[in-house]
C-alpha cells in the first residue's frame, strides 16, 4: 500500500474539517485513507486529454430565477427551535474575540 | 379478511372503495404490524401514529364521499419514510447522533407530495448514518436486519426502506439513492426499488449526501405499486431548480409491461458479466432474466461501456468531495448536537463534531478535506469530472442500440453482520450501480428470485436513458411476469396468510 498521507497530514485535515480525532482515531483514520486513496488509482491512469469535466448529470439545465418578492418562511421561534443554544433571540456561541470570556 | 398487509395499492384501493375495510383499520393493521414485526427487524426509528391516524380519517372522509380517485394515487396506502427526509414535527436524525434530538420545523416535497396522495404515514426509517454505508451498520441506532434472514444486513443505505416493505410493515417506503442506496437494498430484501433519473423527484427537504448524485424513489413489493408510488412523488417543484417538469405515465407503461416489451430491445454488458467480485448465482440470474425477456419477444443487444471499471472510483472522489461539503452545514450552532464544555467556537466546532459523527462519516469528510485540497484537487477531482464525461458518453451511446440495459444490481446476495469490515471492501459492493448516478440515468431493481447457492433473494438492475424512466418499468414488469410478484418475506408472511 503507498503511503499517501502521514498523521501529520491526517491530522491537518481533521483540522481544516473542524472534527477532533484522539490518537488512536487518528492511528485508524490514516491507515484506512490510505487504503481508500489506493483504490481511487484508476482515475489517475486515464487519457483525459480534452475531456471536458461533468459537474452536473444534466447538461441542460441553467439558472432558474424568480421574482424577488417575499415568500413565507420560518418565524424567529420557529428557526430557532433546534439550536442547543439561544439568546434574545439568536444563536448563542462561546466568544469569538478575545481570550475565552464564556457568556 | 385477508391480510391488509400482504396487498398493493391496488387492492387496498378496491377494499376501501368497495367498503371492505376503513383507512383507519389500513391505519392499524399496519401499526400492529410494526409492533408485532419491528422488535426483530428494527426498520423503524420513529412511528407516528397520531399523523397516521389523521390521514386514515382524511381518506375515510374521502371514500365516504366516493373521492377516493380525487384524493390521489396511493389512497390509503401504508408508506414510511427515510430518516433525511423533513417530515414537521418527526424527527429527522439521518441515523447519526448529530441529529438525535432535531425536529423538523418543515416536510421534504417527496413526503408531503406522498401524504397528499392519500399514503398514511407510519413512521421514519433506519438507514447508514447521513447514507453513507452499504449495509445499515453504521446506523448510529443499531442495525436494522433482513427480513429474509435476521443474521443478515438489509443492504444500504436505505436498508429501513427496504425492510419494512419486506417485512410488510408497509406497503410502499421512500428511500434515497446517491451510489445504490435504494437498489442494492432492494435486491437484499427481495423488493422492487426505483431510482429514477436525476431530476424527476424533487430533493427538497432531504439531507444531502453528494449533490449531483442523490435521488429519491420508491421501494414496493409490486412493479405497479412502484409506479403509483412515482406517479404520486415525481414532477417540478419550484424548491429544487434541478427538478424536471415531465408528465410520464409510469402506470400505462406498467400496464402494456408484457406486451410492450416485444420488439424492445435490451442491453446487456459483457464488462458487467465479465467484472471480479461477480458471483456465480447473481451471473447465472441475469442469464436466466435474459432469457426470459427474450421469450417474452425482446431483442437482446450487447452493447459496450468501456469505462464501467472507472466509475466505482469516480464515486468515491465526487460522493466524498460533495459530503465533506454537504456535512459542513453541522455546526453545533443551529441545529445538531452541541458539546458546550469549550471557551473557544472552534473547540466547539472540533468536539461536537467528533462527538456527533460516526467513524464512516469521519471517513468520508476526510476524505473529501483531503480529495479537495489544493494540489490533490488536480490528481482526483479535476480528472473525476472528466472521467464523468467519459461515463456518461458511454450510457448515451450504449442507450442509441438499445432501449434499457440489464445488468446486476449487487454482486452477490445478502452478507452477514461484521462480514465486511473493510471500508474499501464494502465500496465495491455498489460496483454495479455507481455508474448510473455518475451518469444520471433512472436504475431499478425487481426481484428475480433465490440465488442457487445461498437460497437468497437476488435482484437484477434495469437501467434506462435519462428521463425515460418509463422503458425500465415496462422490462420490470415483464420480469415480474415471469417471475411472480415479490412476497413478504416468508418468516412474517405465514400467520395472518390465508384467514
Amino acid at each position: 500500500m503507498t503511503q499517501h498521507l502521514t498523521e501529520d497530514d491526517v491530522r491537518g485535515m481533521a483540522a481544516y474539517a473542524r472534527i477532533g480525532l484522539d490518537d488512536q482515531e487518528l492511528a485508524q483514520m490514516t491507515v484506512d485513507l490510505n487504503s481508500i486513496i489506493d483504490t481511487l488509482k484508476p482515475i489517475t491512469e486515464f487519457d483525459l486529454e480534452g475531456v471536458e469535466p461533468t459537474f452536473h448529470p444534466i447538461g441542460s439545465l441553467s439558472n432558474v430565477m424568480r421574482e424577488d418578492v417575499e415568500q413565507p418562511s420560518f418565524t424567529q421561534d420557529e428557526a430557532l427551535a433546534n439550536a442547543p443554544r439561544q439568546q434574545d433571540g439568536s444563536f448563542l456561541i462561546p466568544s469569538i474575540l478575545g481570550e475565552g470570556g464564556d457568556r | 379478511m385477508p391480510d391488509i398487509m400482504q396487498m398493493g395499492v391496488r387492492q387496498i384501493r378496491e377494499g376501501l372503495a368497495e367498503g371492505e375495510f376503513s383507512a383507519r383499520e389500513v391505519a392499524r393493521a399496519a401499526l400492529d404490524a410494526i409492533a408485532e414485526r419491528d422488535g426483530s427487524v428494527h426498520a423503524f426509528l420513529e412511528i407516528t401514529e397520531s399523523q397516521a391516524l389523521e390521514a386514515a380519517d382524511r381518506v375515510d372522509a374521502a371514500a365516504a364521499q366516493r373521492a377516493l380517485d380525487e384524493l390521489g394515487p396511493l389512497a390509503g396506502v401504508p408508506v414510511a419514510f427515510k430518516d433525511n427526509m423533513n417530515q414537521e414535527g418527526t424527527h429527522t436524525t439521518c441515523s447519526s447522533r448529530m441529529l438525535e434530538s432535531y425536529v423538523s420545523p418543515y416536510t421534504a416535497t417527496c413526503v408531503q407530495r406522498a401524504i397528499d396522495a392519500g399514503g398514511i404515514p407510519l413512521g421514519k426509517l433506519n438507514m447508514d448514518e447521513f447514507a453513507f454505508g452499504s449495509s445499515t451498520e453504521t446506523s448510529a441506532f443499531g442495525p436494522t436486519r433482513n427480513p429474509w434472514d435476521l443474521e443478515r444486513v438489509p443492504g444500504g443505505s436505505s436498508g429501513g426502506s427496504a425492510a419494512a416493505v419486506a417485512a410488510g410493515m408497509a406497503c410502499v417506503t421512500l428511500g434515497s439513492d446517491t451510489g445504490g442506496s435504494i437498489r442494492q437494498p432492494a435486491s437484499f430484501c427481495g423488493v422492487v426499488g426505483v431510482k429514477p433519473t436525476y431530476g424527476m423527484v424533487s430533493r427538497y427537504g432531504v439531507v444531502a449526501f453528494g449533490s449531483s448524485l442523490d435521488q429519491v424513489g420508491p421501494f414496493a413489493r409490486s412493479v405497479e405499486d412502484a409506479a403509483w408510488a412515482l406517479q404520486a412523488i415525481c414532477g417540478h417543484d419550484p424548491r429544487d431548480c434541478t427538478s424536471q417538469d415531465l408528465d410520464i405515465d409510469f402506470l400505462s407503461a406498467v400496464r402494456e409491461g408484457a406486451q410492450s416489451i416485444r420488439g424492445m430491445r435490451v442491453g446487456i454488458v459483457k464488462e458487467f458479466l465479465e467484472a471480479k467480485g461477480l458471483s456465480d448465482e447473481v451471473r447465472e440470474k441475469i442469464q436466466e432474466a435474459t432469457g426470459k425477456l427474450c421469450d417474452a419477444g425482446a431483442e437482446i443487444v450487447e452493447v459496450q461501456l468501456p469505462h464501467a471499471d472507472a466509475a466505482i472510483s469516480a464515486y468515491y472522489v465526487l460522493g466524498p468531495c460533495e459530503a465533506f461539503s454537504n456535512l459542513a452545514r453541522f455546526d453545533s450552532v443551529r441545529y445538531g448536537l452541541a458539546d458546550h464544555g469549550h471557551k473557544d467556537l472552534s473547540g466547539q466546532y472540533e468536539a461536537s463534531r467528533a462527538a456527533g459523527f460516526g467513524a464512516e462519516a469521519k471517513r468520508r469528510i476526510l476524505l473529501g478535506s483531503y480529495l479537495l485540497s489544493a494540489g490533490v484537487y488536480d490528481t482526483y477531482y479535476y480528472p473525476a469530472q472528466q472521467v464523468r464525461t467519459l461515463i456518461t458518453r458511454d450510457y448515451v451511446q450504449a442507450f442509441e442500440k438499445c432501449d434499457a440495459i440489464l445488468a446486476p444490481a449487487s454482486p452477490r446476495t445478502a452478507f452477514k453482520f461484521g462480514e465486511i469490515s473493510d471500508p474499501a471492501q464494502m465500496y465495491l459492493s455498489d460496483i454495479f450501480t455507481v455508474p448510473i448516478n455518475i451518469a444520471g440515468n433512472g436504475g431499478m431493481t425487481v426481484p428475480v428470485g433465490l440465488g442457487s447457492q445461498t437460497g437468497l433473494p437476488v435482484g437484477v438492475q434495469i437501467i434506462a436513458p435519462q428521463f425515460k424512466d418509463a422503458n425500465m418499468l415496462r422490462v420490470a414488469a415483464a420480469l415480474e411476469q415471469a417471475y411472480g410478484t415479490a412476497s413478504v418475506a416468508p418468516e412474517f408472511a405465514g400467520e395472518k396468510a390465508g384467514e
